[in-house]
This record gives structure tokens, C-alpha cells and sequence, in this order.
């Protein structure tokens, strides 16, 4: 304190200089005491008589406070406490139990410090003790809420790895469910070209029946073509060779493949003048090609020509890949990113797995990119896929 | 990483034969530092830190390996395979008396004398034989220990260890001596107090040196006379102090007993 806030001091609190040391050793808000080299008590202070419930002529020159721990403290002390000391001439904020005269305990924080005689031989441990009833309290809450959240931690890790372990064994299930029906399933398509050719139908409701036949075994194919892809995706990503690629022909290719599926047949407009090639793997942009423009000219409003536009451009460098179609769109304030899940479907009366748009966005996800997609019930809908240039 | 690194292996000292001290548990290598420079002009002195304590490599602990002392022992032969030693002067604290016993039964001529500081073969009280501790009382340690996560151990580093550029950290730690990660403390704790080599005692061919405190909570005189019984070739020496640790409370005497042992003319 500086001499001008002494001369500050109103004079009523002068009565602050008279403290009695004598009295505030005794009554100090902490314990206090003093021992021999070994532990040996040779003072303490009321404050800390009163804590133990001992009278002061038990204690001194009897005791030792090693003594007044609990043994799992005691032996912290002599383990660790007191070659402490030895070594350092002081320890702080070790944390112990006190016993007291009636068994029960007290949680302290103890501070000490070593004085050593002229010859630097130890002399007097001095010794400070902070009641932290409520502060262990709080401690244990810690430990016990730290003990819980790692039991956590270990049943967590435990489920994690179950449910990796049951995801590859349905990975496998679907990638052999898928490989064992291909075979059949390719078989009853021969089977049924060579009937056809062979047999002769007499019900004049026979040749409806052949064609929904048909419908539905390249719906059969289609489903398990679509479980296949999944799961090589599932298994294998991004092992594949990455290629620049020619945007014109290669789309020109799928168109060609896709329109025996449509009557009447569709108009498209392709614009690749901006980014003209991109480097993809190969199977990949073909299946998310492939998948979208089937979309686009799956879900046509009747009565309207279908028409589809498929482009490129550059934008804060992605290159943008746009599918846009006049179909019949998907209501987003509804069903928002469902559209990406897997199985998710939102045309029941039109033909499709519910795998399309979710492989989309894990192909493009596995280049480095994302999509985008804007749709308008009635107007169209337009799929926009952002890529790594 | 080398058997010297990774047990902070400091060598010091003039002379032919070596002598290495290797600390107890709650501590480190600078336990010795009242006794080990006395020994520096007749000795190649060596110091230690087990693995998990002061400076060695933590990375290292691998609780499974350090289930039982011996793989603390075989540290220890490992030291001195690498510094090429021989005949040398085992000295052992507290639990490492025993870890220190058992490198010398595993390769004997390596050893030539070993000294016990403060030693116990058991702690917990069994049957007619006396250690001076229930399994409670462990509890008690270990939940002792648990509470002094912030005052003692080594829950601090990382913090250290995530501030390079704030090297004073280190320094405003309290006890900054014997620090060690409280996972690995708590583990060496249970390893240490369960621990049992009462059946290992007949097996030393060495002569050994019992340094025993008068009163001391952890190796009581009984634990003291019932190893000098059991090992043979033993020399008992009780020095007139209290506390576990003779070196650090009673460093002149526990030089003399050593000295006396060794037959070395004290300067």
C-alpha cells in the first residue's frame, strides 16, 4: 500500500492496524500447523483443533500429521508428499482427508513449506490447511461425471463397431443377393425372347400380357443393376482411374441408349461450349449421366413435349454440370434432400428402384463435388452438379 | 528409441564398477540426489527413471507389459546390456528394491551387490504375514490420487504440450518434480501395492543390503526382519529415522550403511 491511501484511510478504520497476530494465527480462516522434520506436531492453531475435535495437549509432540490421514492419504504422503518436500522445500495444492477425533473426514488442500537451519539441515515443516467441503463435492461430481461419459465412450465404441460389422455383412448380403438373382433373372429373359419366338398364343389378351411380362423383367434387371452399383460403390470408392473426358459424344452415346424408352421421343439441347471435357472417373459419370437424363425422361408430364437441356459452365471454380427437364418436378418444400436417400421414391406410378439420384450424389460426392437441385411441381427440375475443376 | 531414452538413463561418476539407483513409486531420479553424488568418485554412477515416471518416454507404458514388476526389471537388465555393465551395484527403493532383485535373479552376472532402501515384498497384510496394508486402504490411495489429478500429476501436460510458444507454463507448475500422467500413476499404484515376491527372496545369489527405517508406515521394522530372514547373504542396517525415504530424511546415515556395505573408505 502506498502512503497516499494510508493518508486516505478515515480514521474509524485505523482499529485494522491493531490486529492481533497472536489471535489471527488462532482463528485464521484456514488451518494452521507447524511440525518436525518427520511429521511430529509441535503447533496448530484453534481453527484446525476445532476441524479434528482434538484438544491441542493430544496432538502436540504426540501425533504426527501423516497421522491425522486417511490411510490412502498417508500413503500419497509418504510416497510422494514428503520426498517432495525433501526436494523441493515446498509442496501446494496437494488434496487429503483429514480424520477427525470422531472418525468422520474433511477435505483439505494442503500447502507446506520446508524450513531448513543454518547448516541446511531441515528444520520445521509449516504447514496451511483450505477446507474444500463443497469444492470436493464438486471434484467428485467431475470424476464421477468423467468416470460415466468414459463407460459411455467404451459402449459407444462397442455399438459403432456391431453396427460396422452389420453394415458389411449387409453390404455382402446385397452384393450377393444382387450378383445370385442377376444370373436367373438374365436366363428368364433368354428363356422368354426364344418362348416367344417358339409358342403361340391363342387369348387375344396374350400379346398385352407378353409386353407387361417384359415391363416387368427390365424392372427386375433395372433393381438389381441399381443393387449392384450401390454396393460397388459401397466397397470400392474412390479406387478409380480419373480420365478427361469428351462431354459432347459422351452424352450423345447415352442419349442413343435411352431412346427406345421414350415415346414420343424427346428434345434435346446439349451446350458444353464452356467446360467442353471433364475429368471424372469414367463409369462414374456415366452412371450419374445415365441416371439423370432416365429420370428426366421418366417422370414427362403427358401431353407435353419432353424436353431436356443438358450444359456446362464455370462458376468460382467448379465447373457446373446442369441437367434441367419440363417433367413433372418434385415438391422440395416437402421433401427437401429425401430426394438423395436411398429407396426414397416420390412417383410410385412411374417404374423406378429409388437408387438413381442417391448414386448420383455419392459419385459426386466421391469426385469432390456436391449437387444442387431446384424443382417446381408441374414446371420441371433442374440438377445442378458442382465439380473440382 | 533406445533403452537410455527411454529410461532417461543419466550416467555420471568416476570408476570402474557401476552403480545404478532406480526410484520408487511417487517419485523419480531425483530422489537420489542427496546420496548418488557421494558414491561419484568410486562409481560410474547411474540414474533412471522407470518407465511412466519423470522423464522417460510415457508413450512407452503399455499397461499390459507393465502388469507385474518384471518388466520393470527387464528395463533395467536392458540399461545395462546397452551400456555394456557388468558386476554392477544395484540400488532399489521402495517398490524397486524388489524390481532391482529381480533383474539380478533374471541375470545375475550382471550384479554384484544389491542395496534395498526402504524394501517390502508385500504390502498387503496375508495370512500370518504382516505388510501393513488392507486392499481398502489401496482404494483409499488410488482415490487419494484420483483428487490430486491437478496437484501432482502430469494432467497438466498436455496443456505444456499445446503451448510451445509458452514455455513458462511449465515452470509456474507446483511440484514440478515427480510429476507424472495420473493414468499411468494409478496403474503403477495398483501394480505396485498388489504386488507380491515373498517366493522370489530365496532366489538372489547376491549379497544385499537391507536399509531399514525405524519408523516407517509403508515397510514397517516386521517387513525389514522377515526379508533379512528370507534373503540370503542379507545385512540389515535400521537407521534412526521416520518416513519412507532414508535418502532424502536421513541422506548421511543411509550414505554410511551403503558405504560400510561396499566396503568403501569413506573421503
Amino acid at each position: 500500500m502506498s502512503t497516499d491511501d494510508k493518508e486516505q484511510l478515515p480514521a474509524l478504520d485505523l482499529r485494522l492496524t491493531e490486529e492481533n497476530v497472536d489471535e489471527l494465527y488462532e482463528n485464521a480462516p484456514c488451518g494452521y500447523c507447524s511440525c518436525l522434520p518427520d511429521g511430529t506436531l509441535v503447533k496448530l492453531n484453534q481453527t484446525l483443533l476445532g476441524w479434528l475435535g482434538y484438544a491441542r495437549e493430544e496432538l502436540v509432540a504426540r501425533r504426527c500429521l501423516q497421522e491425522l490421514l486417511t490411510v490412502g492419504g498417508r500413503l500419497h504422503y509418504e510416497t510422494h508428499c514428503a520426498p517432495l518436500l525433501l526436494i523441493q522445500d515446498q509442496v501446494r495444492e496437494i488434496s487429503y482427508q483429514l480424520l477427525r477425533h470422531d472418525g468422520t473426514t474433511v477435505p483439505v488442500l494442503m500447502n507446506a513449506i520446508l524450513l531448513r537451519d543454518a547448516d541446511g539441515q531441515p528444520l520445521v515443516i509449516r504447514v496451511t490447511l483450505f477446507d474444500i467441503t463443497d469444492r470436493r463435492k464438486y471434484e467428485q461430481e467431475l470424476l464421477r461425471a468423467k468416470a460415466e461419459a468414459e463407460d459411455q465412450r467404451e459402449l459407444l465404441a462397442v455399438k459403432n463397431e456391431e453396427l460396422m460389422r452389420i453394415n458389411a455383412e449387409l453390404d455382402n448380403f446385397v452384393y450377393t443377393a444382387s450378383h445370385d438373382l442377376k444370373q436367373p433373372a438374365s436366363n428368364m429373359v433368354g428363356l422368354f425372347e426364344e418362348l416367344k419366338r417358339t409358342a403361340t398364343f391363342h387369348d387375344p389378351e396374350a400379346s398385352g400380357m407378353v409386353s407387361m411380362f417384359e415391363d416387368a423383367l427390365r424392372q427386375i434387371l433395372g433393381t438389381i443393376e441399381g443393387m449392384t452399383d450401390v454396393v460397388q460403390l459401397q466397397r470400392q470408392p474412390d479406387q478409380l482411374a480419373v480420365e478427361p473426358i469428351g462431354l459432347q459424344s459422351f452424352t450423345e452415346d447415352i442419349i442413343r441408349s435411352l431412346q427406345p424408352l421414350v415415346v414420343p421421343p424427346a428434345v434435346f439441347t446439349l451446350d458444353f461450349a464452356a467446360v467442353p471435357t471433364l475429368r471424372l472417373p469414367r463409369t462414374s459419370l456415366h452412371s450419374t449421366l445415365y441416371n439423370l437424363l432416365s429420370n428426366a425422361l421418366k417422370y414427362t408430364v403427358s401431353g407435353r413435349l419432353p424436353q431436356v437441356w443438358v450444359s456446362t459452365s464455370l462458376e468460382a471454380g467448379s465447373a457446373v454440370l446442369t441437367v434441367r427437364d419440363n417433367g413433372r418436378g418434385i415438391d422440395l418444400q416437402r421433401h427437401g434432400q429425401e430426394v438423395f436417400q436411398l429407396f426414397r421414391r416420390f412417383h410410385p406410378e412411374v417404374d423406378g428402384s429409388g437408387m438413381g439420384l442417391y448414386l448420383v450424389r455419392r459419385l459426386v460426392q466421391q469426385a469432390g463435388g456436391r449437387v444442387e437441385v431446384d424443382s417446381v411441381v408441374d414446371e420441371g427440375t433442374t440438377f445442378r452438379l458442382y465439380l473440382p475443376v | 528409441m533406445t533403452s537410455l531414452e527411454r529410461n532417461n538413463v543419466k550416467v555420471l561418476g568416476a570408476g570402474e564398477q557401476a552403480m545404478v539407483f532406480v526410484h520408487g513409486f511417487g517419485c523419480d531420479q531425483h530422489m537420489w540426489r542427496l546420496v548418488a553424488p557421494a558414491f561419484e568418485s568410486y562409481y560410474r554412477t547411474v540414474l533412471l527413471d522407470l518407465v511412466g515416471a519423470g522423464q522417460s518416454a510415457l508413450a512407452a507404458y503399455d499397461p499390459a507389459r507393465y502388469a507385474t514388476l518384471q518388466a520393470h526389471a527387464d528395463d533395467i537388465l536392458a540399461v545395462l546390456a546397452e551400456l555394456n555393465l557388468r558386476d554392477v551395484v544395484l540400488v532399489g527403493h521402495s517398490v524397486s528394491a524388489m524390481i532391482v532383485m529381480l533383474a539380478a535373479i533374471e541375470e545375475p552376472e550382471r550384479v554384484a551387490r544389491l542395496v534395498f532402501v526402504a524394501p517390502s515384498p508385500r504390502y498387503l497384510n496375508d495370512g500370518g504375514y504382516t505388510g501393513g496394508f488392507e486392499p481398502a486402504d489401496i482404494d483409499e490411495l488410488l482415490e487419494a490420487m484420483d483428487s490430486n489429478y491437478l496437484g501432482w500429476s502430469g494432467s497438466i501436460t498436455p496443456v505444456i504440450m499445446g503451448h510451445p510458444e509458452r514455455p513458462e507454463l511449465a515452470q509456474e507448475l507446483n511440484n514440478s518434480f515427480c510429476r507424472t500422467d495420473p493414468t499411468i500413476a494409478r496403474h503403477f499404484a495398483r501394480v505396485t501395492f498388489l504386488s507380491d515376491n515373498r517366493a522370489d527372496l530365496p532366489r538372489l545369489r547376491r549379497p544385499s543390503l537391507i536399509v531399514q527405517c525405524a519408523y516407517d508406515a509403508l515397510a514397517p521394522r516386521a517387513v525389514g526382519d522377515y526379508l533379512h530372514r528370507q534373503l540370503p547373504g542379507s545385512t540389515l542396517v535400521v537407521i534412526d529415522t521416520s518416513g519412507h525415504c532414508p535418502h532424502l530424511s536421513a541422506p548421511k546415515a543411509t550414505i554410511g550403511a551403503i558405504e560400510h556395505f561396499l566396503a568403501v573408505e569413506p573421503a
